[in-house]
């Protein structure tokens, strides 16, 4: 013992007897305990030194002060994971740390009780479901520049981030008079009867579907994007929903030169929205009529149809030759270069415009394309030697043809071909008269269907009074998810009959009664009323955490007749809202902020990857059909981490996983006959490198930027979603550290230099191993051994926290499925975060981590974690 | 069956729900001024953003010559009249990373999607207006790419039908006593559903009760607005004898025609003072543009990817002199306006013409063409910025000359903290 440590000893023993906090009801650290504490900690963290603004020199702590609760705290979490004492200094013994653990625990739950979730308000996805639900406005979407939630704590539903401020008040008022007026509309005047007619200058011309030729306007492609194929007249538009009558002039266009075409051409008219995206499948769009065409002459076609408010016609040639499906474009190209040589010979010129065997695409769009393949067609001195169907230029357009490029550059220039040399269809004149009579729309029903749903129908000889005062006792319970107590109920009983007294309709004043409802905080906020305990503030918990919507009928009743508190019930109904399937609402948004899928859509990887918008889609719906079926089969935990299967396609296993390779071989049976491009479950062997949260990549993208990736940025995510342990922002005046991995410098050279400060070491000893663990992962999942731009092997071995040699990320997984709990934990606190829209507290954590326990012991199944966490007074606790 | 949030972007809108709703767009409120001081007598008093999502061909819109003798450029020949009323500005940007997103770094700044320009703007000097903004678009045949956003970064939602600014600039009788209606009888619920909210109050623990506290201020300052916008609705409500075409030209080919509508209604809207701040966006998509009767060689958007081929980019330039054409129209009515200060509403107005993109072609966001009109400058110039240099301004640092023309006391803007005045003024 040397002389330092026995004058603290002394201090220590002074304190004891003098310290004046023990006076007024602090309690007294059992010395033994305090000698572990001077022996161990107070080296660094004593009363002078007080590192880390740390000062465990105390003989009592004073539990009143809420700055003790939060030393203690840190104290308790910091020793509990091992961080403290660091692992160059002397260490507790076992049997130290676990008493001195126990004490805090025991001290930290009984000063710190359940919490309870501060008022908060839907956020935009509860808000639109529970319109939905209690109006039966199955499209309901809110408005664009409606106001953000706020995120906290990764979650968009927490309280912390759901401010409320005038502006949304503002916009909430706005909705409420939007959806009033869906259900009590404003009656409109009638309609007076109008002719439009339409010439081809005044019809669309989008990309190549279309083109002018005197007094016709040709089709040639059949292709379902409508703005490849299809045109439209422009100045259009109907404002009735009604019966109309439709007059086209259309003929046949086939010149001598073209192709020829005998059967009759089939021109459909469809309905569009005027405003609908031009990106829609023609698909999208209703089917009013096919008109035969058959002859050269023009020849006029009428019939009746129904169009709707906002709607105009549209046209395509349904069979077409020409087309930009690309299995269909490349044959179509390969009958012409058979057909004609020097039509080959004109083409390889264009693409291959430098001479060697690089397309040269760009500036093929459109006519400008058509016109030099046209030109070099012409030219007598053309250069035929490659033009044979099996040389390496052919065989590379075909190629391209093949593709998705095909579609996007060439196939437009060969529609042109054929808008000069045919077969075309040719539309001549439009006529549109109408309307003959109205007719309702399938929305115009949708909203008689939903306003009989919420009103029910007035009996006869029903006063409006009385049949409105019916239709709020009824509609007040659903709109504020609780019983209502006569009180409120007489608030909007009395606006109602009020506004009849004054001489409006009965619309009229349950449009005002709606509005108001719909910005009253009853509405508006979750659970801002009932004493603890209270089942219908359970009832409405469990239901938007599985559902993201208001509760239905049966929980309702299990709520007014008391019956949900009840521990089996609860149970019960949290098996029978389960999500079922990956589309669910409950998946979409929890895998989405937990996991980042949603992040995706906003992530545009770099060319370089070829990763396109299917390959995205992809990617997120492996994470989450991966999620849906952890919870549906209950599987063990550890399949999160280490799983026998995951759900793909043939072709992305192949393109991304790089599978399969020996040693972790796809099992070849696991590949059923479905196509290539398809969602299957497919099985593999344990231990792999791809597969699991760690090889998803979904989640390796949403912790990349596209471009490349960021150690760091993986290393704090994995930490914060996977293990728990969230890491503190970095200090404000240190400089981003973010490698620039183009260079020849490997990011673990740069990275070195976080470890080396001291500031940075703290927490970049724990953040960069697990990141550089993951760096054989590029930013879209795939496996690679060499660091980009560079020769250099990827090194991803480290280091542990606690000490564990980690060769490469099939090591991490390993390290991670013996240390199952640690994540298992991590969930579980993600679960309740998002069930109870709060940040939970130590005794909360706490019992989450005798629910993992417990849980592990019977089998360890993710479904039965899930029931637990639902049962759990954390989750109760309101 | 609720569908699954796929939704591709925060601006897609399900249209047919809205599309009763005359407004179509939710009129955001605005929050009370906030931080910096307005002048009293400011240089200029309004202000418009016009930005095309596929930016400015270089070649054809920076002069070859720097300063006063330059010779027009081939975009801007219809703008030869004006030659004294507007500065060209080259070699400016925001240092924002190329590619797709940087779009909406226009009005933004080096970060995309960030409290924008004239909404910055419009929260200063557009309180007592009847609309503190207006954002418009043309042209915009699918999903729309805000340019607006407000302070919390939410994109702004963009007029696209002229029928629709109309009616919100000139409202009918029937519109009148419709709004009018709402807000009264909103208004008179009011007091109900505040006695019945105030029972909560002994429910909530009062640990937590700031956040209820929350709502009853939103409720007051909601209160406030609708007493306000009732005092407002007798003021006389703006006339004109401008007639609109009987259809709203909302499809992408009709987007020249469309920008010559809103440029009148926008000047009928300064000149009426409704407003004192707007943007407008003009959209490129796949449209084929037939001018003089000849259709060009290929879509707007595939021209912008012209890989140098001078047929294109011929084609390209004269889809942006069609835009020019409106702008210099629009830049003619301002200029012929005059103000209740006697001066010409051009002078008093602030018109900047831009893009978030440099050259679409290479999706780079280097060197953006921008143009100033208007406000009271002293025009007539190409100012070519060396990009080179040490410390060479941004194109914030001329956002913030316009702000303070504004009479906006501002030192910041995105990663701009100086101005241009010494060159511009």
């Amino acid at each position: 013992m040397d002389s330092l440590f026995f004058w603290r000893w002394l201090a220590i023993l002074m304190g004891l007897v003098m310290a004046p906090t023990q006076a007024n009801g602090a309690t007294p650290i059992p010395e033994a305990l305090q000698r572990t504490l001077a022996a161990k900690c107070l080296d660094c963290h004593d009363a002078t030194e007080k590192k880390g603004d740390v000062n465990l020199e105390q003989t009592a702590i004073d539990w009143s002060d809420p700055t003790q609760q939060e030393l203690w705290l840190r104290a308790f979490a910091s020793i509990d994971q091992g961080l403290m004492p660091p692992p160059k200094k002397k260490q507790p013994s076992e049997e130290e740390r676990k008493a001195l653990l126990a004490y805090l625990e025991a001290s930290l739950l009984k000063q710190i009780p359940f919490g309870s979730t501060p008022p908060r308000r839907l956020n935009q996805r509860e808000y639109t479901a529970t319109v939905r639900s209690l109006f039966h406005l199955s499209s309901f979407v809110l408005p664009p520049g409606f106001p953000n939630d706020g995120e906290s704590h990764g979650f968009d539903n927490l309280s912390e981030g759901l401010a409320l401020s005038p502006g949304h008040l503002e916009a909430y008022r706005a909705v409420a008079t939007e959806i009033a007026d869906e259900l009590f509309p404003v009656k409109k005047s009638v309609a007076e009867k109008k002719i439009w007619k339409a010439g081809p200058e005044d019809m669309v011309l989008s990309f190549a579907a279309a083109t002018v030729h005197g007094d016709a306007l040709r089709l040639v492609s059949r292709s379902v994007d409508v703005f490849r194929s299809c045109s439209w007249p422009s100045r259009i538009e109907v404002k009735e929903s009604g019966t109309y009558r439709v007059e086209v002039d259309a003929s046949k266009f086939v010149s001598g030169v073209g192709n020829p075409f005998e059967k009759p051409m089939i021109l459909e008219v469809r309905a569009r929205d005027l405003a609908a995206s031009d990106r829609s499948k023609v698909t999208s769009f209703r089917l009013l009529k096919e008109i035969s065409v058959s002859s050269d002459a023009s020849e006029k076609s009428v019939f009746e149809a129904d169009l709707y408010e906002g709607e105009t016609l549209v046209f395509r040639w349904a069979n077409a030759e020409m087309t930009h499906e690309f299995g269909e474009l490349s044959e179509l190209y390969r009958d012409w270069f058979q057909k004609d040589p020097r039509f080959l010979a004109a083409w390889q010129k264009a693409i291959f415009s430098a001479g060697d065997l690089r397309p040269h695409l760009t500036t093929l769009r459109g006519r400008n394309g058509w016109e030099l393949v046209s030109k070099l067609w012409a030219d007598p001195g053309l250069d035929l030697r490659e033009a044979t169907m099996d040389s390496k230029p052919t065989l590379k357009i075909l190629e391209i043809a093949n593709s998705i490029s095909g579609t996007t550059s060439i196939a437009d220039a060969l529609c042109h071909f054929y808008h000069e040399r045919g077969p075309a269809l040719e539309l001549h004149h439009l006529k549109l008269e109408g309307p003959l009579q109205s007719v309702e729309s399938p929305r115009d029903l949708a909203r008689t269907k939903a306003r009989v749903a919420l009103t029910g129908l007035q009996k006869e000889g029903q006063s409006s009074e009385v049949f409105g005062e019916d239709v709020l006792r009824r509609l007040l319970p659903k709109a504020f998810r609780r019983d209502v107590q006569e009180e409120t109920i007489r608030v909007y009983v009395t606006l109602l009959k009020d506004h009849l007294k004054d001489g409006h309709s009965f619309d009229e004043a349950m449009h005002l009664v709606v509005r108001n409802i719909l910005i009253s905080p009853r509405f508006l906020y979750h659970q801002v009323e009932g004493a603890r305990g209270d089942a219908y503030n359970l009832a409405n918990r469990l239901s938007y955490f599985l559902t993201q919507g208001p509760p239905d009928a049966k929980l309702t009743e299990l709520a007014r007749s008391q019956m949900l508190p009840n521990g089996s019930r609860l149970r019960g109904e949290a098996q029978r809202l389960m999500p079922k399937k990956f589309t669910e609402p409950m998946i979409q948004s929890f895998v989405g902020q937990w996991l980042r899928t949603r992040k995706l859509s906003s992530i545009m990887p770099d060319p370089r990857f070829a990763f396109d918008d299917s390959s995205i889609s992809m990617a997120r719906h492996e994470t989450e059909r991966f999620f849906a079926e952890m919870l549906t089969l209950n599987l063990p935990m550890t399949d999160f981490i280490d799983p026998d299967f995951t759900f793909s396609s043939r072709e992305f296993m192949t393109r991304i996983y790089g599978a399969p390779k020996e040693g972790e071989a796809t099992k070849d049976a696991a590949y059923p006959k479905k196509p290539k491009t398809e969602f299957q479950k497919i099985s593999m062997d344990r231990g792999g490198r791809y597969g699991g949260l760690l090889g998803q990549s979904a989640i390796l993208m949403a912790t990349a930027n596209g471009v490349d990736t960021q150690p760091v940025v993986r290393g704090v995510w994995v930490l914060e979603n996977i293990l728990g342990m969230p890491s503190p922002p970095p200090p404000k005046n240190v400089p981003a550290l973010t490698p620039d991995t183009q260079g020849s410098v490997s990011p673990r050279a740069l990275l070195a230099a976080h470890t080396k400060d001291t500031a940075c070491a703290v927490c970049h000893q724990r953040i960069d191993p697990i990141g550089l663990a993951l760096e054989n992962y590029d930013p879209v999942g795939r496996w690679r051994t060499l660091w980009p731009g560079t020769k250099i092997a990827i090194d991803s071995s480290c280091v542990l926290a606690d000490g564990t040699a980690i060769k490469d990320p099939r090591d991490s997984k390993a390290w991670l499925v013996r240390n199952i709990d640690r994540f298992s934990q991590c969930v579980g606190e993600k679960l309740l975060t998002y069930a109870t829209g709060r940040v939970l507290n130590f005794t909360e954590k706490r019992e989450i981590r005798s629910i993992v326990l417990a849980n592990h012991a019977k089998g360890n199944g993710f479904r039965d974690l899930v029931l637990d966490l639902v049962e759990s007074e954390t989750f109760r606790s309101q | 069956m609720i569908p699954p949030n796929h939704s591709p972007s925060p601006h897609a809108v399900d249209r047919r729900f809205f599309l009763r709703s005359a407004l179509a767009a939710l009129v955001l409120p605005r929050l009370e001024a906030h931080g910096a001081t307005v002048s009293e007598t400011p240089g200029a008093r309004n202000f418009v953003a016009i930005g095309t999502y596929l930016g400015w061909h270089q070649n054809a819109f920076f002069p070859k010559e720097t300063g006063l003798n330059y010779s027009m450029p081939q975009t801007l020949t219809p703008l030869s009249a004006a030659r004294d009323s507007f500065t060209i500005f080259s070699g400016l940007d925001h240092r924002a990373p190329n590619g797709h997103d940087a779009w909406s770094n226009f009005l933004s700044g080096v970060t995309p999607r960030r409290y924008s320009l004239d909404q910055q703007i419009a929260d200063e000097i557009g309180q007592n207006s009847r609309f503190a903004s207006i954002e418009m678009t043309a042209g915009s045949g699918e999903e729309v790419r805000a340019m607006s956003y407000t302070r919390k970064g939410v994109g702004l939602p963009m007029i696209q039908r002229p029928s629709v600014l109309y009616r919100q600039l000139f409202r009918s009788e029937a519109d009148l006593a419709r709004t009018e209606y709402l807000l009264r009888s909103g208004r008179s619920g009011l007091d109900l559903v505040l006695e019945d909210a105030k029972r909560l109050r002994s429910a909530v623990p009062s640990a937590d009760s700031h956040k209820l506290e929350e709502y009853f201020d939103s409720f007051r300052t909601l209160e406030k607005r609708m007493a306000r916008q009732l005092n407002g609705i007798n003021n006389p409500i703006p006339t004109t004898s401008y007639k609109l075409p009987t259809y709203d030209p909302i499809t992408p080919n009709l987007q020249i025609e469309a920008e010559t509508i809103l440029y009148h209604l926008m000047t009928l809207a300064l000149e009426t003072e409704s407003t004192r701040v707007m943007s407008l966006q003009l959209d490129g998509l796949g449209q084929v543009f037939s001018f003089e009767g000849k259709a060009l060689g290929s879509g707007y958007h595939g021209l912008s990817h012209h890989g140098n081929d001078p047929q294109m980019i011929r084609d390209l330039v004269s889809i942006e002199t069609a835009h020019m054409h409106c702008f210099a129209g629009f830049l003619k009515e301002l200029q012929e306006k005059k103000t209740a200060r006697g001066k010409s509403l051009l002078d008093e107005t602030i018109v900047l013409l831009g893009s978030g993109t440099g050259d679409a072609s290479r999706h780079s966001n280097r060197n953006i063409p921008t143009l100033v009109a208007g406000g009271g400058f002293q025009h007539g110039r190409h100012l070519a910025i060396d990009q080179n240099e040490v410390n060479a301004p941004l194109l914030g640092d001329l956002y913030l000359t316009l702000m303070q023309r504004l009479g906006m006391q501002v030192g910041h803007f995105s990663n701009a903290s100086r101005n241009l005045n010494h060159l511009f003024a």
